[in-house]
């Protein structure tokens, strides 16, 4: 799971010109950190809906690394879709 | 070949809408309506390859999603979204009821955003640089006697296609509104020859608006033709004054 939202969020950073990154750190914000805007953060929810069948930011906006790391995990639909 | 959601393809401004936008754009047409008209059963017969049908009630608008889960994505990226689908409510605001009003503002509000939301997540997936069209009406410019609440829900579209133009600009996606003057569908049958009449008697050209100028402006908004429009509204009304 961890790679694929890797390069789903290398995807996004390539698109804009910046570095990418190696591995996911609960701490990093997405907007202050990897400096995603509103479109870059809708563009990595379809992709992440995508790939999970979870639209991430159904319930309430979020941006720590460790926030998404925590939908994906609680998701029934992800664990049943990643047995 | 392209793929176009048009909704409301079950009459005739529908139809024609879906019919042009096959010849002009050779595009792929997913018409959505609640029937299987005589209408749609021509289209599907006369396009085969550029034309498939989805019986839904636009007022289920949160089904949506699983039509695009089950349904949408499985078909095609999808390039333009035509919205056409529109319950007329035509009574004074003062015998408002709420029912009725509710039932028109899912599937003439609530229904367009929702399914604009999906298309939009598609054209980001895919990086479509897409086209929205919403099909609006004259009395959300001009006033007409019966037309308040009605009129409501195409103000409604004609604000929210302004500012998705704004919102998804950034990413090529563009949002135009067609703005019909009274033409002669189902929709305006109960009117009365002599209300037509005044009505058309308000327009420059003292006629009803033709379906086809309708369906080609529509058809025009989302072809390569338009790639530098968005945010606008072109009224095909016959210039009502």
């Amino acid at each position: 799971m961890e790679t694929k939202i890797i390069d789903i969020l290398n995807s996004i950073l390539l698109s804009k010109n910046k570095e990418i990154i190696t591995d996911l750190e609960e701490k990093v914000s997405l907007r202050n950190d990897l400096g995603f805007d509103s479109l870059d953060l809708a563009t990595l929810s379809v992709r992440i809906e995508d790939e999970f069948g979870i639209d991430i930011f159904e319930e309430k906006i979020i941006d720590k690394i460790s926030e998404l790391l925590t939908i994906l995990h609680n998701n029934e639909e992800f664990l049943g879709r990643s047995k | 070949m392209k793929t176009t959601l048009i909704t409301g393809v079950s009459r005739g401004l529908g139809a024609e809408i879906a019919e042009q936008v096959i010849n002009k754009n050779d595009a792929f047409v997913i018409g959505i309506s609640r029937t299987f008209s005589d209408e749609v059963k021509c289209l599907a017969e006369k396009y085969p390859d550029n034309f498939m049908h989805i019986a839904f009630d636009l007022s289920d608008y949160e089904n949506l999603k699983n039509i695009y889960w089950n349904t949408l994505k499985k078909i095609g990226q999808i390039e333009s979204v035509i919205h056409n689908a529109a319950y007329a409510y035509d009574d004074l605001v003062s015998n408002a009821n709420i029912q009725t009003l509710e039932y028109m503002y899912k599937v003439n509000v609530l229904s367009p955003i929702i399914l604009t939301k999906y298309s939009i997540r598609d054209m980001l997936l895919n990086n479509i640089k897409g086209s929205i069209v919403f099909v609006t009406s004259i009395s959300a410019h001009k006033g007409f006697k019966g037309l308040s609440m009605y009129a409501s829900t195409k103000g409604a579209l004609e604000a929210f296609s302004k500012n998705v133009a704004k919102e998804w600009g950034a990413k090529g996606i563009r949002s135009n509104c067609v703005c019909p003057g009274f033409m002669e569908t189902e929709m305006s049958s109960n009117i009365s020859s002599e209300m037509k009449m005044k009505i058309f008697n308000r327009t420059s050209l003292k006629k009803a608006t033709d379906i086809k100028s309708v369906a080609s402006s529509v058809a025009f908004l989302t072809s390569d033709e338009s790639n530098s429009i968005t945010g606008q509204t072109i009224i095909v009304d016959c210039g009502t004054i």
